[in-house]
């Protein structure tokens, strides 16, 4: 019962990803189809197997999905009402650090290789410029994660703006903390722990 | 004596509600008046100990001018721009959640990555799929009691195949043969579809976090587990249940490390974690 809910390993999502079944699909799905594969492609290349290809994988992987992310929408969402008192260079400086926070997170769980997750598409949903894409995720150990894809379009393209796992979303959680953290101390506190975050000289244990 | 724990939980459970209400009050007042731009009508909530269990969405408030900055989102619950759940004890709380990482890391972890070495990851399914099993009654009452007799139905069913064919539970064949998908359900769900919001947020040692709503969900559901029933002694007991959570924790080591890893707040991430996880199980 220790963390139960724990089970949804927070980043897991776009690393651990493998093809699934087949439905009647849109464009979202398409995206999102595509850039899994990709990442799994990745994951299964001999040549990039070993310690030493470490580095390339993940430059790799980090090519294949940072584009599918509305970075700015993200960061946006995540800092909320506390967004609109930032001046445009602080707003550019915060969606670096966060973005390099999830970036510097979910490739973590790269270099633990991939190890077998399915991937079913359930289902798609398109709203105007907002479109939802479900999928499931099956491991190994036949636990099964609803992820939800909350997307948005931009020109022509279909961006990432949140992520639900088990109907935990992504930028809610973030959007806690930081105005948890926001309302207590100052941005600059804030700023200070997202870089420490980044640079990782904070231990875990 | 089967009721052991039952035994110590229950007292603890009243304790912590009188505690509680008597403290609960300026605890609120503290920590949810900080929480800029929420007005002050939040805290009768918190005012009330007892009473905190109310309706879940009738305590939120929504966070000033937010909508300015977030734009539409249709996807989004409507109670996700809201807290998921007040946390008037968080100093209780984060204390606990301390003691929790503590022992994660210092305790659970090292015996978990021993146990994994030792044990096959194929044997460590096989015993997490007879706990699961032996713990039917859980979901199939919480499943009768919210009306979802088919749930139910495949709960029973799934228990018969299981305990014969799938060998006392070790297989779950009801799932790979019949595609009888275990039905998540307990008895914190139940409370929540009588209309019994989750009170206030609860990070407990040992068992992590919970709220009032589900800790007395989780009491109640002692009274389901067969566990009790045919392990009576103290010892063994305690023996079975340690058992299962090691072998639980083998199979999610590094789970907890990521989370932490990516959290700012980790005392947040978690509470916040729980309070959507929990909204979006008690909203099927």
């Amino acid at each position: 019962m220790i963390y139960g809910f724990l089970r949804r390993g927070v980043f897991t999502l776009l690393i651990l990803l493998a093809a699934g079944s087949v439905c009647p699909a849109g464009e979202p799905t398409e995206l999102i189809r595509k850039a899994t594969d990709r990442v799994i492609a990745i994951l299964n290349d001999p040549s990039l197997k070993g310690p030493d290809k470490t580095e390339e994988k993940v430059r790799k992987i980090r090519e294949a999905v940072d584009k599918r992310f509305a970075w700015e929408e993200i960061s946006k969402r995540t800092l909320a009402r506390y967004w609109k008192e930032r001046t445009p260079a602080e707003r550019a400086e915060f969606i670096k650090l966060f973005g390099k926070l999830l970036e510097r997170t979910y490739l973590d769980k790269v270099k633990e290789g991939y190890s077998g997750e399915k991937v079913l598409y359930v289902d798609e949903k398109v709203e105007g410029r907002y479109g939802r894409v479900r999928v499931m995720i099956v491991t190994k150990q036949n636990t099964e994660i609803p992820v939800e894809y909350r997307m948005l379009k931009k020109g022509d393209n279909w961006l990432i703006y949140d992520i639900s796992i088990e109907g935990v979303s992504l930028v809610n959680n973030y959007r806690k903390q930081f105005s948890h953290i926001l309302s207590r101390s100052s941005y600059s506190e804030l700023l200070e722990r997202l870089r420490a975050k980044v640079e990782g000289t904070e231990t875990i244990d | 004596m089967y009721g052991w724990l039952r035994g110590i939980t229950l007292p603890a459970i009243v304790m912590s509600l009188l505690w509680i209400s008597s403290f609960a009050a300026e605890a609120a007042a503290q920590t949810e008046g900080l929480e800029a731009g929420r007005p002050v009508s939040g805290l009768h909530t918190g005012a009330h100990g007892v009473l905190l269990l109310t309706d879940a969405k009738g305590q939120a408030v929504q966070e000033e001018g937010e909508e300015d900055a977030l734009g539409p989102d249709p996807w989004a619950d409507e109670t996700e721009s809201f807290d998921t759940i007040p946390d008037p004890l968080e100093p209780m709380n984060r204390a606990f959640f301390e003691f929790n990482d503590k022992m994660y890391f210092y305790v659970l972890k090292p015996l978990g990555t021993g146990y994994k070495m030792v044990v096959p990851e194929v044997g460590r399914i096989c015993i997490r799929n007879f706990f699961t099993n032996l713990i039917m009654p859980i979901r199939a009452i919480s499943c009768l009691l919210q009306g979802k007799f088919e749930g139910f139905g495949i709960e029973l069913v799934r228990c018969m195949v299981n305990t014969t064919a799938g060998f006392l539970g070790f297989q779950d064949v009801a799932r790979e043969a019949l595609r009888f998908q275990i039905q998540d359900e307990d008895l914190g769900q139940v409370f929540a579809f009588y209309g019994m919001g989750p009170g206030c947020y609860l990070n407990l040692p040992f068992l992590g976090p919970s709220s009032l709503r589900d800790t007395a969900g989780w009491v109640g559901g002692l009274y389901l587990n067969p566990l009790d029933y045919m392990v009576d002694d103290f010892w063994p007991n305690v023996g079975f249940r340690t058992f299962d959570t090691l072998n639980k924790v083998s199979m999610r080591i590094g789970e907890y490390e990521s989370i932490k890893k990516a959290a700012l707040d980790p005392y947040v991430a978690m509470r916040d974690a729980y309070g959507q996880y929990r909204l979006n199980q008690t909203e099927n």
